[in-house]
């Protein structure tokens, strides 16, 4: 079987590197705009790890494009992705003793060592 | 160009559609628990695109640990949340204007850095075969101090997770 490129193929739109970081960066910048925004701090969590897959898909987007024959790059993401654990982990850890300890999951009341 | 590479510019285009999409869920749904559930197709998205990037493994590892573990966390530990606090939780926003300027500044200044970098980039073509075997290698000879630093950093985690969220007995 055999496809011809469309007509309507242009150049631009055959995907390489840059469509890759573009796409990541927007995934990296909505991840920000949740950890700014939310007020829930399991929201935020969520924009982190958006944040963190936007890291992670550079790293191989790179290791594809510009060193194709090594794999540091999927190391890198690897070990991004097993930190990510750790801290989704943690940090949901942290959100119920919290709550426990202060009763409100809204970072905006954690305030207790505000002078 | 290929019939394989026109394949893999679709699928990306799709993909990141998924991504982008479910990633707006994540930013405005309502409650916590349709925030946490829209971010699934969006890990799996990105799982796809390793697929596509012929990193396999990684697009394994995506889907066992980001899309089956992490997520099923969060979502018992909002489920968990739930029930203490009794009905779904309200995620909230606040400060959407210094959000979208934070987020904006920051996207022009990724996209001005990628405008005026040259990468030394080359086209891999097609989709190309998976490098688990070489992946293993790596991790078991030059990267092997890093590797045994992380399982270190991982039991630390998994001890401190139960420290701080462990209920107290009387008297502790």
């Amino acid at each position: 079987m055999h496809f011809a490129a469309p007509q309507f193929y242009l150049p631009g739109l055959h995907v390489g590197l840059q469509h890759y970081l573009i796409l990541a960066g927007l995934l990296f910048v909505m991840g920000l705009f949740a950890v700014l925004t939310r007020r829930h701090a399991v929201a935020i969590l969520l924009g982190l790890e958006l944040m963190l897959n936007a890291a992670n898909l550079n790293l191989v987007a790179f290791n594809r494009y510009v060193q194709p024959a090594a794999v540091s790059g999927q190391v890198f993401a690897l070990m991004v992705i097993a930190l990510a654990a750790c801290e989704a982990a943690v940090g949901l850890a942290l959100i119920l003793a919290l709550y426990r300890n202060i009763g409100s999951v809204t970072p905006d009341e954690m305030d207790q060592l505000r002078g | 160009m290929s019939d394989v590479q026109i394949f893999a510019d679709l699928a990306f285009y799709l993909v990141a559609a998924l991504i982008l999409v479910s990633a707006l869920g994540v930013l405005f749904a309502r409650r916590v628990l349709h925030a946490a559930l829209a971010l699934l197709p969006c890990l799996l998205g990105i799982a796809g695109l390793y697929a596509v990037l012929a990193a396999h493994f990684m697009f394994a590892v995506q889907i066992l640990i980001y899309a089956g573990a992490i997520t099923v966390l969060i979502l018992f530990a909002v489920m968990m949340l739930q029930r203490i606090l009794g009905g779904g939780i309200l995620a909230g926003s606040h400060n959407p204007l210094v959000g979208l300027l934070a987020a904006g500044t920051m996207f022009l200044a990724l996209v001005a850095a990628l405008l005026m970098t040259d990468f030394a980039g080359q086209d891999p073509g097609s989709l190309g075969v998976g490098n688990a075997a070489q992946l293993g290698q790596a991790l078991l000879t030059r990267e092997v101090l890093a590797f045994e630093a992380l399982s270190v950093v991982i039991l630390a985690a998994i001890i401190g997770a139960i420290v701080i969220a462990r209920t107290r007995a009387e008297g502790e």
